[in-house]
């Protein structure tokens, strides 16, 4: 791999397990015994720890429990690898303190929360768990004062209390003994490096003792160091590695001018890169670029283009990139990374900067606070030292079902949602759709009750005295980003299978009371029985021209209809006192396409039970039939900035629509057409020989798959099996 | 009543028949037959039926709009008798399984007008607009003109995608109101034209003097297909060079993606076999300094 040696890469990539499959199998063989004790071992020191702290506030035990793991874990500080290896990396504290925590306040506390979680999620209407996973670390300011910066600052806000309660103490004290054992560490590490022989990380290590990060390679070293202290011990993901180009361009800046190569900058780089390769999450590790200056001027800079550089000629997908992307981005900028994303890199996100900024003035932020907002998670955005949690996604098809059923489950049979007349009561579409919507009111009712319940506790659960000390507003007001510290405090629910819903109630309007083909009760029955012996009416509903995602009015029209209610509905609504923030909405669904295809009965689009739902804010799968331009037009008749959380456009591409410079143009002009018309996120992924593979096996999940080279414009399914098999060999030259 | 024009396509996201996103109307009926055609819908004025048997679901539908009988339901499955068929496309309308397509449709310059503006705000942002093509669309060149100057009235960039064997007047009719003429050239000598398109050169030579003469943009657009027009890319290049507004030389690689249209359409295939080789195409390019 270019910038990193054979030996460097062998060593990396077993750094966290035994081999890239391997999940949550660690390396031990890495690490020497007598660098610590044992993972084993050190369980039992916290336990053994734990129980003489009972007494205690929940962060200063949690606290001691985390300065147990950093005083005991082995390490490795191997030099073919600038970032040392820590080997206590599976959140210890969550199997020990947190799981018990968690189990103690929803057992005792709030019992009245988990039957309706368990209901909610068993008939796959909507999930409500504790997230952990979506906040940002300010790295501005982990960056500009390092560790002992942080501590230095959080122990003279707490002299600046006028009035400090006992939970201020307890929540002071966490920093203090979480950020002194991060120190102590720090002389550990420093010590096993110099062991090892690995001298420059060792003199960094010593540095960061004492000081902020001086140059390139420090920074991306605290950057690594404090992403692995949060999310691998603490137990918060940290789900952005930083404004990149923002945040560390002075210390790049700062490096050439007192001698560094690029050369090596490139390297450093490339070295940690790959340490998030090597830890392979599933859902990769975020990071971003771009976003405008002061006087709206680009962000993007010479980093900026080294960054795509470097991650280009790795050819790595994780992390992932993120790009917010304004009217100052330099073309030649997006250019080269569409110029990725068409050679198969389907990592890298283009977000609106315009469309997120309009939204988080829309929920209340400054203009200031909106322009230096965060990237979090996939898509997501967060002012910066806010905390974006509290992740719930809910199912758009469930409130159908209710409204078919008198308010029961369409597959189980339990009355999930609110009473409400039989099928057979309904006169025009108009009074169906109205109960769709109270059923769907009901239930994000049900959704934020329970919610605002149980986030009361979430700084009680999983304290986090690493990331408050971080939060300015935290240190200010001496509370936990958890429990109202943060300068913002967002609870949102991710509204799931949008396409399937607008096109279910399409259909219904088109078939059932405009031509009457059919009653509402037959179509009720018809839908239970999973299409059987109805199968021409399944494929009149499939093959209907009116899906949502083509620019075709109907189905638009309800979609556009439906984000306005539930955002009307949603956004802005407080969430749980303690967090005393706000709710938002969003649309996407990560896996629960698939999670919640088999809960969810058969819809009036035409999919049966079992089959994935819609992603997104995407048509229904195979049903983009008009192509990018009419995918981008639906989506963008919905109003994302009423939001407050993401919107995403999944866009598929054949390599055949991209080649050239003729289809990098094309490819910006979808980018620009999305951005000016007020899109959110755009992921463009251009298929590849695997992807048409697939489409050559099981043609009906890939009918929308056009191929047009030239004046040829045909569908992949209309061609044959030979001509499919060149069309396979054009994409795999691309690669 | 409008005069209405015979269409076998709209296209959105063309992004190869011209600059940028564009949308591009294939036009039925062709004047020229070219062996290698990839559009072979395009070729026949008249209405046709596609039909792609692995995409048929067995449903009956057709069946039950055909006023005809060409569609039966067999123990074999479906069975279409080409021979009875009037080309009504109403077993299209109604197919459920998207097996059979109708290509044919006649439609309005004011019917067209809205759906190929839908898409001007990509446009717009990448520097497209719209192609007529075909087939060769200038067969229909008194609607074409009407188009393209409704299309001009609403700022929309017009190309025309043309292999030249159409009437001088038929460029006349539409000159004033396209930017880009998108000119096929796939032979020079008369000879070898009439090998690979069953017609004289002549008068696509004399026509693409005459745009040049007038001050026409052009873009040459040269189907290379071995065996047929290999010998001629020096003598068109050639050709090229005394051409005054020639903005781009695109080569057009032959491919054989539309054999499973010529099937579909019950038409017999005359694809060539042989495929053009990557080094083959450079060195044309190179000869007209791609």
């Amino acid at each position: 791999m270019e910038y990193i040696s054979e030996a460097s890469y062998e060593y990396i990539m077993k750094k966290y397990r035994t081999s890239p499959d391997a999940r949550f199998v660690r390396n031990d063989a890495l690490f020497s015994e007598d660098s610590g004790h044992s993972a084993e071992e050190i369980m039992a020191l916290i336990r053994r720890q734990d129980a003489e702290l009972s007494d205690l506030p929940h962060p200063v035990r949690k606290a001691k429990a985390f300065a147990c793991v950093l005083d005991n874990t082995r390490i490795c500080c191997d030099p073919r690898d600038p970032f040392p290896a820590i080997h206590m990396i599976d959140r210890p504290l969550n199997a020990t303190l947190i799981s018990a925590w968690n189990h103690e306040i929803f057992s005792k506390v709030i019992p009245e929360v988990n039957p309706v979680r368990e209901q909610l999620e068993r008939n796959a209407a909507a999930t409500m768990w504790s997230d952990y996973d979506h906040s940002v670390p300010y790295w501005d300011r982990i960056l500009s004062l390092g560790f002992p910066g942080l501590l230095w600052e959080s122990e003279q806000a707490r002299a600046a209390q006028q009035e400090v309660t006992p939970e201020m103490t307890a929540f002071y004290d966490g920093i203090r003994i979480t950020y002194e054992a991060v120190l102590r560490f720090l002389r550990r590490l420093e010590a096993q490096a110099v062991r090892q022989g690995a001298g420059r990380m060792a003199a960094a290590l010593r540095n960061l003792q004492t000081d902020a990060p001086s140059g390139f390679y420090e920074a991306l070293l605290t950057d690594y160091l404090y992403f692995m202290l949060s999310e691998h011990i603490e137990g918060l993901q940290a789900r952005s590695l930083a404004n990149f180009d923002r945040t560390f361009y002075p210390f790049y800046q700062s490096d050439l001018a007192s001698g560094v190569t690029e050369e090596e900058i490139r390297s450093d780089l490339a070295h940690f890169f790959l340490q998030f390769t090597a830890i392979g999450n599933y859902w990769g590790q975020p990071v971003y670029l771009g976003g405008c200056t002061e006087n709206e001027g680009t962000v993007i800079n010479r980093l900026s283009y080294l960054f795509l550089d470097v991650y280009d000629r790795m050819g790595i997908y994780n992390p992932k990139v993120q790009i917010k992307i304004a009217g100052s981005t330099p073309k030649p900028f997006v250019r080269k990374a569409l110029d990725m994303i068409r050679r198969g890199n389907n990592s890298i996100v283009f977000v609106s900067d315009a469309t997120i900024r309009k939204s988080l003035m829309n929920s209340g932020a400054s203009a200031e606070e909106a322009r230096m907002c965060d990237i979090s998670g996939c898509y997501e955005y967060c002012i910066r030292g806010g905390i974006a949690i509290g992740m719930q996604y809910m199912n758009l098809l469930k409130p159908l079902e209710f409204a078919l059923h008198g308010g029961c489950d369409g597959i189980s049979g339990e009355p999930v949602g609110e009473p409400c007349p039989a099928a057979e009561e309904y006169e025009d579409f108009g009074s169906f759709f109205a109960e769709y919507k109270r059923q769907l009111a009901a239930l994000i009712g049900k959704v934020v009750r329970t919610v605002n319940t149980f986030e009361n506790y979430l700084h009680q659960v999983n304290p986090q005295s690493l990331l408050s000390a971080g939060y300015p507003e935290c240190i200010r007001r001496g509370r936990d980003a958890l429990g109202g510290g943060a300068a913002d405090s967002i609870s949102t629910i991710q509204f799931g299978f949008m396409a399937n819903a607008a096109d279910s109630l399409a259909n219904i309007k088109k078939y059932v009371f405009d031509k009457k083909m059919l009653t509402l009760a037959e179509l009720r029955d018809i839908l239970d029985a999973d299409y059987a012996g109805n199968e021409r009416l399944r494929r009149i509903f499939l093959a209907d021209p009116d899906k949502y995602g083509n620019n075709k009015d109907l189905s638009d029209r309800i979609a556009a209809e439906i984000a306005d209610f539930v955002s009307g509905l949603l956004c802005g609504q407080p969430n749980a006192p303690v967090r005393g923030g706000h709710w938002t909405c969003g649309f996407h669904v990560a896996r629960m396409s698939y999670n919640w295809a088999g809960s969810t009965a058969s819809s009036a689009d035409g999919r049966r039970r079992g089959e994935e739902l819609s992603k997104n804010l995407s048509a229904s799968m195979g049903m983009n039939r008009e192509g990018a331009t009419a995918a981008i037009l639906s989506v963008t008749k919905i109003d994302a900035s009423g939001f407050g959380s993401d919107a995403c456009l999944d866009l598929g591409l054949l390599p055949s629509a991209v080649q050239g410079e003729d289809g990098l143009t094309a490819m910006q002009g979808l980018l620009d057409t999305f951005v000016r018309r007020g899109g959110h996120a755009m992921h463009i992924n251009v298929f590849n020989a695997d992807t048409l593979r697939k489409a050559q096996q099981e043609p009906e999940k890939y009918k929308d798959l056009q191929i047009r080279v030239c004046g040829w414009n045909v569908l992949f399914n209309n061609i044959n099996r030979e001509e499919q098999d060149g069309f396979i060999r054009q994409a795999e030259s691309l690669v | 009543m409008d005069r209405k024009a015979r269409i076998s396509d709209i296209k959105r996201f063309a992004v190869h028949d011209g600059d940028g996103i564009r949308t591009t109307v294939f036009f039925k009926g062709c004047s020229l037959k070219c062996v290698w055609c990839h559009n072979p819908e395009g070729i026949g004025f008249r209405p046709q039926i596609a039909y792609y048997e692995n995409k048929c679901i067995d449903c009956g539908e057709c069946t039950q709009f055909c006023s005809r009988g060409s569609h039966r339901l067999t123990g074999a499955g479906h069975f279409y008798d080409r021979t009875s068929c009037v080309q009504c496309g109403e077993c299209a309308a109604h197919c459920l399984g998207s097996a059979l397509i109708y290509y044919g449709r006649e439609i309005t310059v004011e019917e067209l007008l809205p759906l190929l503006l839908e898409d001007r705000d990509f446009y717009e942002t990448s520097g497209g607009g719209v192609t007529l093509s075909g087939g060769e669309c200038l067969m229909q060149a008194d609607f074409c003109a009407k188009l393209l100057r409704r299309l001009k009235e609403n700022g929309i960039h017009t190309a025309v995608d043309t292999c030249g064997f159409v009437p001088r007047e038929s460029f006349n009719k539409v000159l004033p109101w396209t930017d880009v003429f998108l000119y096929d050239l796939k032979a020079w000598d008369e000879e070898a034209h009439i090998r690979c398109t069953g017609h004289s050169n002549r008068r696509i030579l004399e026509n693409l003097r005459y745009l040049d003469a007038k001050g026409a943009s052009l873009e040459l657009r040269i189907p290379y297909v071995p065996e047929y027009n290999d010998d001629q890319m020096e003598k068109i290049a050639e050709f090229a060079r005394t051409l005054n507004n020639v903005r781009k030389v695109k080569i057009l690689p032959y491919h054989r993606y539309a054999g499973s249209k010529y099937d579909a359409l019950g038409m017999e295939n005359t694809l060539p076999e042989t495929l053009p080789e990557d080094a083959a195409v450079e060195k044309i390019k190179q000869l007209f300094d791609i």
